[in-house]
């Protein structure tokens, strides 16, 4: 039936009201929302259920580098595991992860009542949970190099040619290119809906250069991730092709190009880290402010530099391929290119700090995570300019000195952020305040194993310790370095494990949050928590960068300074 | 859906009412609302069987096409579904509101400022109270660039019996590939090479013209000893970072250089430049001028009197 209230062409078609309370009826509400905050949730929770599963992953490979000669798992299951991980924590975790934050807060932040399209939302979402079922799906459907049930093995950058016919028998190469095709589709239908939502649906006054710096972040990071899958997609298609219909677009042999694969993977993997770090940045930058009572510096030169990132990311790529033999040009352009994106960066790095100068500083544990993830992301950003240098990179590439740099970025850069998030925006999911002193305990502990394990990891890069290495020999010296990074890795694990208590424990017995626990100034913080399935009654009209401060202190908004 | 609240932000200063707009409030509720529900878009199972049926119809590439034709079927009814939930009209369910009245109000009521302005000793509102003109570090890095060149000549004439010797090292091994100058032996750097002095002087001028350029924007930020930066910490810092990244870049570069030498010439740059630089008229950028000022006005009260550096 038609309604006059509704838009133009629009059909008013509510249910009856159903009976409450059965597990089925409960169920079917989830499987078929599409609602923005439900998808936010299920993307966060697919994204910390595969945290565990490659963090176990990471741990059977700590435990296999633990001693020198160690058999604890074979050669075989060893290349598994460090292909599952990177694999997983890439494509099953941070991006889902990144996602789920932008899918629920997002249109909270802009005060829209949900995404612009909810239908693909929910699409989105489906492709990205079946698509890392079907991977997963390899341990047991597919037979691999050895001839025996296993899951993909040659690295989560799937270098040809490893991933030939004539390397790679069964199908566990084809379980990574296809399942990571279907992921990829979510991500694009993501990337699209969050694109439009933040340009199309912001409420009355939140003009471009008022929404949120979270917004602005996650509005990069869906650009960038629209013009940086679709050559991995390429890629996948183009590999299938030659596995399958004897196509040689990476068969050396046959006048294709190995290179070309290697090319295709980091125009799109180097503008990955940037589709990870940038969400990371966002969290930051709203919870930094906050607990600082302070606006954020330099808000304008903060869009500035996340544009800018955006742009420059995309011609950094071949830095990861120093070593194949480019020109001298192509090695000073990619080092000079690489080197500059450090002034973004920079910036960013001397806002936070200057946001958090002066301020009246609160420790507690989202700000601990932030705060943390700040010297993270420098000291990361130091190995990482070591490493632009082609000379240095000779030196080191594919080393244990690499593996602890991106994993200063990804573990101590970009989950320390993420923790955050969660430890920040967790009262306003649930209703309740995340356990302070379980908190604590987590920040404590992660923090200390996190620096056991990367911090020692680069001295046997530096010594000359291959990444992949399945064992190795006492008397090359780097067992005891190994020892600690395992211990470290334990360490860490632990942590993860109060965490995971944390959320279960809080979200059931947590204290009350009421809507705004933070004394925050952005828009999700004006409704109750959680909020109703509409966000807002009314919509919101706002007037400057933090409407609620403007609420809370009508006599000194900041509609005068801006 | 009766659970539903209907948010109504308010002021522990005074809540205003739904409806009306009040100046100067940042966050209105006055827009014209469904008072009694809101139309959201209806729950609907389309988009999984979809997902599924994609999932399926990629899957049966690895495992049986029977699986891809099920994908296909699944694919198929999910997208029919999903277009007549969208075409000609699209269903929308009615989310009923119940009006609850939320609290926006802080505990911090009082305001900090921090404290303004350098001459007070407080922070500073603005980064960069005064600046160069540019041109001064062009002055600055020029000069400095002429005055190092004595020092490095002296060292080749009296440590290596050539002034071509640093001409060489710097234009010749520095970048050997283009000039046809690798591997020189102590003959070759102690010869006259044109090509060598060409590449030097190219090098020599652009470094200097750029690191007096910086110096020009850097110095204002450090006003109070601009030697001590300009003149021992910067050249300090970049010979240290040469010192160590050299042997590893250009080994046979490093091998040939006397550091404490380079050292010196490097201090004789980062002084004079420092001075020149330094020594030059220093104005304030306008953003640290009262608005009137920018604007243009004229008279009493809109400015400082003196209008003279403040440094």
């Amino acid at each position: 039936m038609a309604d006059a209230s509704l838009p133009i062409g629009s059909l008013d078609l509510t249910p009856e009201a159903l009976a409450e309370g059965t597990f089925r009826e409960y169920l079917h509400g989830w499987v078929t929302t599409v609602d923005h905050k439900r998808l936010g949730i299920l993307y966060v929770l697919y994204a910390l259920f595969f945290l565990v599963v490659g963090g176990a992953e990471a741990m059977i490979i700590r435990v296999q580098l633990m001693y020198p000669d160690n058999h604890f798992v074979s050669p075989e299951v060893y290349n598994r595991m460090f292909t599952m991980h990177g694999t997983t924590m890439v494509f099953l975790m941070g991006m889902p992860l990144l996602f789920g934050f932008a899918n629920y807060l997002v249109p909270l932040m802009i005060g829209a009542r949900d995404m612009a399209f909810p239908r693909l939302n929910a699409l989105s979402f489906w492709l990205t949970a079946f698509g890392g079922i079907l991977l997963y799906y390899s341990f047991i459907g597919g037979f691999g190099l050895y001839g025996q049930g296993s899951a993909p093995d040659v690295g989560w950058f799937e270098y040809a040619p490893l991933t030939t016919r004539t390397y790679s028998q069964g199908h566990a190469v084809d379980f990574w290119a296809l399942s990571l095709f279907v992921t990829g589709w979510g991500t694009l239908g993501a990337a699209i809906n969050i694109i439009t939502t933040t340009i199309s649906m912001r409420c009355k006054g939140m003009t471009m250069m008022r929404i949120p710096l979270f917004c602005w972040l996650l509005l990069c990071t869906s650009a960038l991730t629209l013009v940086a899958i679709t050559p991995l997609t390429a890629a996948q298609v183009m590999l299938e092709l030659d596995r399958y219909l004897g196509a040689h677009f990476f068969d050396t042999q046959a006048g294709g190009s190995a290179l070309i694969w290697a090319h295709f993977f980091w125009i799109f993997g180097h503008p990955e880290v940037y589709i990870l770090v940038l969400p990371a940045f966002g969290v930051a930058n709203e919870i930094i402010p906050v607990f600082s009572r302070k606006p954020a510096f330099g808000y304008t030169a903060m869009v500035a530099a996340s544009v800018g990132i955006v742009f420059i990311s995309l011609g950094v790529w071949a830095h990861h391929m120093f070593t194949v033999g480019m020109t001298s040009a192509a090695n000073a352009f990619f080092t000079l290119s690489t080197m500059i994106i450090a002034v973004p960066t920079g910036i960013k790095v001397f806002n936070w700090i200057a946001t958090m100068w002066g301020g009246k500083l609160r420790f507690a544990t989202p700000m601990l995570f932030a705060a943390t993830f700040v010297v993270h992301f420098l000291l990361s950003g130091l190995t990482g300019i070591m490493l632009s240098a082609s000379p240095w990179d000779w030196q080191l590439h594919n080393s244990y000195f690499v593996i602890a740099h991106f994993h200063y970025v990804l573990v101590g850069a970009i989950v320390f952020s993420m923790l955050a998030g969660i430890y920040y925006w967790f009262p306003k999911v649930t209703g309740r305040l995340m356990d302070e002193k379980l908190g604590k305990w987590h920040f404590w502990l992660f923090l200390i194993g996190f620096h056991l394990t990367f911090d020692f990891l680069h001295v046997p890069g530096i010594l000359g310790m291959p990444r992949w290495v399945y064992t190795y020999e006492a008397s090359r010296g780097w067992a005891s370095w190994n020892m600690i990074a395992s211990v470290g890795g334990f360490i860490q694990f632990l942590a993860s494990g109060i965490f995971v208590w944390n959320l279960l424990y809080s979200g059931l017995h947590g204290a009350e949050a009421g809507p705004d626990p933070w004394d925050a100034w952005t828009l999700e913080w004006a409704t109750s928590s959680p909020p109703p399935e509409y966000n807002f009654a009314v919509e919101p009209v706002v007037a400057s960068r933090r409407p609620l401060w403007d609420l809370k202190h009508p006599s000194d908004t900041d509609t005068q300074y801006e | 859906m009766s659970t539903q609240e209907q948010l109504a932000p308010s002021r522990s200063e005074g809540a205003h009412g739904g409806t009306g707009v009040v100046h100067g409030d940042p966050v209105q509720t006055h827009a014209p609302a469904h008072t009694d529900s809101i139309h959201l878009p209806r729950p609907t199972a389309y988009p999984i069987i979809a997902a599924l049926g994609f999932t399926l119809l990629v899957a049966g590439i690895l495992t049986h096409y029977v699986i891809s034709i099920l994908g296909v079927c699944l694919l198929a009814y999910g997208c029919v579904g999903w277009f007549r939930e969208v075409l000609p009209h699209e269903m929308h369910e009615n989310i009923t509101v119940r009006v609850q009245e939320i609290s926006i109000a802080s505990a911090r009521k009082s305001v900090g400022r921090l404290p303004g302005g350098a001459e007070s000793g407080g922070q500073r509102a603005h980064v960069g109270v005064g600046a160069f003109s540019p041109l001064v570090g062009l002055k600055g890095g020029v000069a400095g660039g002429i005055a190092m060149i004595f020092p490095a000549l002296a060292y080749g004439l009296i440590a290596q019996h050539s002034i071509w010797y640093p001409v060489n090292l710097l234009g010749g091994a520095g970048v050997s590939g283009m000039t046809g100058f690798g591997n020189p032996t102590m003959q070759d750097l102690r010869a006259f090479h044109m090509a060598t002095l060409g590449f030097a002087t190219i090098i020599h001028v652009i470094s200097c013209t750029l690191i007096g350029l910086l110096y020009g924007s850097i110095l204002p930020l450090m006003p109070k000893h601009p030697i001590i930066l300009g003149g021992i910490i910067a050249p300090l810092a970049w010979t240290g970072i040469l010192f160590a990244a050299l042997p590893t870049i250009n080994p046979e570069m490093s091998a040939h250089i006397s550091w404490p030498d380079f050292l010196l010439a490097q201090f004789v740059f980062g002084i004079t430049a420092g001075w020149v630089v330094s020594r030059s008229s220093y104005y304030r950028t306008a953003k640290s001028l009262p608005f009137a000022m920018r604007l243009g006005f004229e008279g009493g009260g809109v400015g400082r009197e003196d209008g003279e550096d403040h440094r």
